[in-house]
């Protein structure tokens, strides 16, 4: 019983951690269509700035969280300005071969800054590794710190939809950028702004994470992958979705692992990709959109 | 004898109705107008009748043969044509290549014979592109053959991929607002290039038009749909003065084009 | 039509020089055209899919490996000879490839390029973790087959059927693009609806193009282990995606000469490159930016304005020709006279 507790804590703040990158990419595909196939890579240098400032420069965890998401931020911007804007009226394919592109670059860059294939990155964690037991539930107090935060996370990006005047003009153009157009929302500097905020919450969710595992460039691929399977799973154009899924991604992960083994890890994303677009083409909680011809 | 037929067909998007229990019948060698405000179900019914739309309810018959459910290309391969509002020309192609895509359904090229270059599969494509070059010809556009479909001007991209959707001599097209941005003397030609299609290769014609001039001038019954249901049918002259049709076009702002003077 | 030498003229002198290079080469440039050449093939596979066909899948690098590994242990764990191991590698590669036609009916756009990507993934976790088939992480070695009959070294003799394999591949891609089947492959490509209207059969034509790049990879899947000797999950990784992709990008996407020119490039950079693998990604990553950014018709787009003969069919057609270059015919159709409607 111990165990499954185990299990299930660890599968939900993993969940709530895949949650984020989930969002991240839905927020992105909401406002554009696309799907960014170098948010992992955003993730990946999210986390790595925040060991540059948190190990290397000795700036405290908070401080580095902060800049990083910055950083990551302006990252997505980057993104924005040299892959999905040119590129938005050439198509689908030519954006996402673009971001590819960008992916590798960012890797390859983190690759030659940091170290090769071979280094991990170890952060130092933010408490004490002692586990401890509320009831009959047993956890880790670094997974119970990382858990309130991506909820803190989490409730801070609904409070900016919701309340802010940049959030709103957000929600807008993601359900009609022409109508957006006409009241004057400026639709390109919103799709701007947008990836922006979805590498935000890519890069926080990194560095949240950089306690809890080490670091290393390939890690963005592999992180995506679970973010995009919690994407589909809670339906694409979903935000409470990708939390959904997120969380059953986590917990299927951690459930898979600890009964069947822990390659099973490796490959638990690409099962729920797959049952989800099968059985599940719009999500749990998605919508079908109506196709006009 | 009825070379299409629609029976009580209703189509629902995400709770909306589109289609609700339509049924037209149109006999061989007609031209029928469809027409109706926007949003009136026009397309979509096009949609079900050449089979990318599945109906929730009713069945589509062509030459007798039940449709329904059928996929486009099986559909196309009984002999349905069907042109769009927007362009459809195949950029990648030259105008000659869109042209002997158009003869798809006549060929039966497979990867071996293509692979092997056979003596039957050049004889056929011998024979497709002689068919094109002669209705290049009989548009008077054979100087363009060689040229990309995006080099022409939107009147001639219009001929072009009209005559792509006759050159496999379908019995029955679809047309999807043929007319649209053309000028008063083009439509006047459009006008008379349908009734030669109609009078010389024997097709039937069924067409959505927002230009009245050329759908009460061309038709040979006009039926007019409003929210998803067929609310008149009939000679263009008796629709012309049904009080339904006129309080569905002038009951509603917007979209209502007014009559070309 | 025009007479198109130019193309054909430059395929011609480049497997010319590569027929004759084992004359002059040592091991290591006969190695690096041998991998050439295997790349032309990949690259012919990919563009057919996704040049021509306008399938945005991304499973190609896992055909590659279903090939290789294919091949690689029917030989090894099964002790057939290399000549029967290698098109059951290929044929496996092309019945994998063909089951994803079928997802590919349904999904379209972002959810096929992610299911295509997501079970490349799959394939690579399944050769890196099965250990008792696959021999796991570290690859294995396989042993080359043997040319002594013919008097030849295993390398010199393997590069000579990849050169017979490669030709005979690039001919029939050659012949298949100017093809009724070709035509429906870019209809499909261009404007699918139109394409089904026509009487294109879209899950026929979609399934032919997924088997023929299933094909193609796994040929060259099943001639990799004869000639590098060994077989490893990380020949077959997400880079291998990427690099493919670069190859019809900067050469060309729907054009078959392209897929030549961009694969024979990009081999050449990645060999001047073996060095650093950080750098490699960095130079791929930019390069595949760039060209999608600024040249995104490829080089072969650049050599149809300089050089004037060579013009391929179905290749994506020049935008030189604007409508004000055109005489435009006054008349909507000649003859009708533009009489009154009624």
């Amino acid at each position: 019983m111990l165990m499954l507790s185990y299990l299930l804590a660890t599968g939900i703040t993993t969940g709530a951690l895949y949650a984020l990158v989930a969002l991240g990419i839905v927020v992105v595909y909401k406002a554009t269509g696309v799907v960014n196939l170098a948010h992992g890579e955003l993730f990946m240098m999210g986390g790595f700035l925040a060991y540059t400032l948190h190990v290397m420069v000795k700036l405290p965890y908070v401080l580095s969280l902060l800049l990083a998401v910055a950083g990551s931020f302006a990252l997505g911007i980057l993104t924005d300005r040299v892959a999905f804007r040119p590129l938005m009226k050439e198509g689908l394919a030519s954006v996402l071969l673009a971001t590819i592109g960008i992916s590798f670059l960012l890797k390859g860059i983190a690759r030659v800054v940091w170290g090769g294939k071979g280094d991990f990155l170890a952060f130092p964690p933010l408490v004490s590794p002692e586990p401890i037991r509320i009831g009959n539930v047993m956890i880790m107090s670094q997974q119970l710190v990382v858990l309130l935060a991506t909820l803190a996370v989490m409730l801070a990006f609904g409070v900016f939809f919701k309340t802010t005047r940049a959030g709103k003009f957000m929600q807008a153009t993601a359900s009609n950028p022409r109508a957006a157009t006409l009241v004057g929302i400026h639709v390109s500097r919103v799709y701007m702004y947008t990836f922006g905020v979805g590498a935000a919450v890519a890069g926080a969710s990194a560095v949240l994470m950089a306690p809890l595992t080490l670091l290393y460039p390939d890690i963005g691929f592999v992180l995506f992958i679970k973010g995009f399977a919690a994407a589909v799973l809670g339906g694409l154009t979903s935000v409470p979705g990708a939390i959904v899924g997120g969380l059953l991604v986590g917990i299927f992960e951690q459930l898979a692992a600890g009964f069947i083994g822990t390659t099973i890890q490796d490959v638990s994303a690409f099962i729920v990709i797959m049952f989800a677009l099968i059985f599940l083409p719009t999500g749990i909680l998605g919508t079908r959109g109506i196709r006009k011809i | 004898m009825n070379s299409l037929t629609v029976s009580n067909v209703s189509v629902a998007f995400g709770g909306v109705d589109a289609l609700s229990d339509v049924s037209v019948a149109v006999d061989a060698g007609q031209i029928v107008g469809i027409i109706g405000p926007n949003g009136a179900g026009k397309t979509t019914l096009l949609n079900v009748i050449c089979g990318m739309n599945r109906p929730d309810r009713g069945d589509v018959t062509l030459h007798g043969t039940v449709i329904t459910g059928w996929k486009p290309s099986r559909i196309a391969g009984l002999g349905l044509g069907r042109t769009f509002q927007t362009s459809q020309l195949f950029p990648g192609m030259t105008v000659l290549e869109n042209l002997m895509t158009g003869l798809h359904l006549r060929g039966r090229t497979g990867l071996v014979a293509a692979a092997f270059r056979t003596p039957s599969m050049k004889r056929e494509e011998a024979e497709m592109r002689e068919r094109t070059l002669a209705a290049l010809d009989f548009v008077g556009m054979r100087a363009f053959a060689g040229r990309s479909g995006t080099a022409l001007s939107f009147g001639q991209q219009r001929v072009v991929e009209i005559v792509r959707t006759l050159i496999g001599d379908p019995t029955v097209v679809l047309l999807d607002e043929p007319a649209v941005g053309l000028s008063v003397p083009r439509v006047a030609e459009l006008d008379t290039l349908l009734r030669r299609i109609r009078d010389e290769r024997g097709v039937t014609l069924v067409m959505i038009e927002h230009v009245i001039r050329l759908v009460m001038g061309v038709s040979d019954r006009v039926i007019v749909m409003n929210s998803g249901h067929k609310i008149a049918e009939g000679r263009p002259d008796d629709i012309r003065r049904n009080p339904d049709v006129i309080e569905a076009y002038l009951g509603r702002q917007g979209d209502a084009r007014r009559p070309a003077p | 039509m025009r007479v198109v030498v130019s193309h054909r003229a430059f395929l011609v002198v480049l497997f010319a020089a590569l027929a004759l290079l084992p004359v002059v080469a040592n091991q290591y440039t006969l190695f690096v055209g041998n991998l050439m050449m295997l790349y032309i093939i990949l690259a012919l596979g990919l563009n057919l899919l996704v040049g021509f066909a306008g399938q945005l899948a991304f499973a190609n690098a896992a055909m590659y490996g279903i090939g290789a590994y294919g091949a690689a242990l029917l030989q090894v764990r099964l002790g057939f000879s290399y000549w029967i191991a290698a098109p059951c590698g290929a044929l496996l590669a092309m019945a994998v490839g063909t089951l994803l036609a079928f997802p590919a009916l349904r999904l379209s756009g972002i959810y096929l390029a992610l299911a295509t990507l997501a079970f490349a993934q799959f394939t690579q976790w399944v050769l890196l973790h099965w250990n008792t088939v696959t021999f796991g992480a570290g690859g294995f070695p396989v042993p080359q087959p043997d040319f002594s009959a013919l008097g030849m070294s295993p390398d010199r003799g393997i590069y000579y059927v990849s050169w017979v394999v490669t030709v005979v591949l690039l001919a029939f891609a050659w012949r298949v693009v100017r093809s009724r089947v070709g035509r429906a492959f870019v209809a499909m490509r261009d404007r699918e609806m139109a394409a089904q209207a026509l009487g294109v059969d879209l899950l026929r034509y979609k399934a032919v193009a997924f088997a023929l790049s299933g094909f193609y990879a796994g040929t060259a899947g099943a001639l990799y282990p004869a000639v590098l000797a060994y077989v490893s999950p990380e020949g077959f990784d997400l880079f291998q995606m990427i690099l493919h992709k670069a190859m019809i990008v900067v050469g060309g996407m729907g054009s078959i000469v392209g897929s030549v020119i961009g694969a024979s490039l990009l081999v050449y950079l990645l060999e001047v490159l073996r060095q650093f693998k950080a750098t490699q990604e960095i130079v791929f990553g930019a390069l595949l930016l760039a060209f999608v950014l600024f040249q995104p018709r490829g080089l072969v787009d650049f050599a149809k304005r300089c050089l004037p003969g060579w013009a391929e069919p179905l290749h994506y057609a020049s935008d030189s020709e604007s409508p004000a270059d055109v005489t435009v015919a006054d008349e909507l159709v000649p003859g009708s006279g533009g009489g009154a409607p009624r």
